[in-house]
């Protein structure tokens, strides 16, 4: 099965230059984990941030959400897979870079979103469709 | 197997497995020419699925008629007919939202998680394909029921960020909005449908062991 098939593509965006504060509180209203960070002027592309990085490189150490951008903790390049990878490849992938989530690009641009939970409902319906047997 | 002998005894009962086999792969096929309407914008593919409706249609009064001509033991009759009937829903339905499609024009914002949708109600058909064959063979059908769940709620999540999208849509009149809603709701209902439908084949499964 394909990752286009079974990705999420309710991706959330914020700037770079936004504080950490406006990331998390996002975050909280969404309900979601990480956001993509798209970055502008002379190094463009993703980043993402993650709750994880707002709680162990800002909250955890007492720094002011407020006073820090995101472009600070975000990691930047984003890992990302082809539409049509397999999802057998992005947990390999995923495994590999220690990462729960991959996105998903379309000739450079972010499509979609897949997680862990996302694999384990792919490998749970490959395994009703037969696709091991052999 | 007691399944099989139960299934399979004689011409009658073969006929009627035969014919909800070739029921469920004639939704699969009209799920899939829907999917491809949509992505190819293409009006003709969409009087196809129609057509297969009505095609449907005709198998589904083979079959009660078959069932009802004294095909299987009486206790297993209503049920079997209710699953026909409720696949016959989803074509009910898959026709509505055909027509719906025909009379008004997708807008681009929503297109893809349009397609999404379609291609998801696909994967549900074949689904339960697999899982109505697995039946016949006597078969646990733990996974099978375990993957339509899990398309349904991929479906469900889509669902509400569709609503939320379209709310976004200029409307100019009350039936562009009517039927755009209408258009929506049918196409993420499918997949409700089509999970009834393989949890009364679980039922079936169950009470024939």
């Amino acid at each position: 099965m394909k990752v286009h098939e079974f990705m999420s593509t309710k991706i959330e965006f914020i700037d770079a230059n936004r504080s950490v504060y406006d990331a998390a509180e996002r975050m909280v209203d969404r309900r979601i984990r990480s956001l993509a960070v798209k970055f502008s002027g002379e190094e463009p592309g993703y980043g993402v941030v993650t709750s994880r990085d707002i709680v162990f490189k800002v909250l955890a150490k007492g720094i002011n959400p407020k006073k820090i951008k995101v472009s600070e903790i975000a990691s930047k390049p984003v890992a990302c897979i082809d539409k049509d990878t397999g999802f057998e490849n992005a947990a390999t992938i995923m495994e590999k870079s220690n990462i729960a989530r991959l996105f998903v690009c379309d000739e450079g641009e972010i499509i979609g979103l897949i997680s862990l939970l996302d694999v384990m409902a792919a490998e749970l319906v490959a395994i009703a469709r037969g696709d091991h047997d052999s | 197997m007691i399944l099989e002998k139960l299934l399979s005894h004689g011409k009658k009962e073969r006929d009627v497995t035969e014919d909800i086999k070739r029921h469920i792969g004639l939704l699969c096929t009209a799920c899939d020419t829907f999917k491809t309407a949509v992505e190819r914008d293409d009006p003709d593919l969409v009087e196809n699925v129609i057509q297969l409706e009505r095609e449907g249609d005709s198998v589904r009064r083979e079959v009660i008629s078959h069932i009802y001509e004294g095909a299987f033991l009486p206790y297993l009759r209503p049920d079997l007919c209710k699953f026909v009937e409720i696949v016959d829903e989803v074509f009910d339905l898959l026709k509505d939202t055909a027509f719906y499609y025909l009379s008004t024009r997708l807008p681009e914002r929503i297109k893809d998680d349009c397609i999404r949708v379609a291609l998801l109600n696909f994967r549900m058909c074949e689904m339960l394909l697999i899982s109505y064959e697995a039946m016949l063979k006597g078969k646990d059908l733990r996974d099978k029921t375990l993957a339509i769940r899990i398309y349904e709620k991929k479906v469900d999540d889509l669902k509400y960020d569709l609503f939320e999208e379209a709310k976004k849509v200029r409307i100019d009149t009350f039936w562009d909005g009517r039927m755009l809603a209408d258009l929506i709701s049918g196409l993420t209902t499918i997949s409700d449908i089509i999970e009834d439908a393989s949890d009364h084949l679980q039922i079936i499964h169950v009470s024939m062991r």
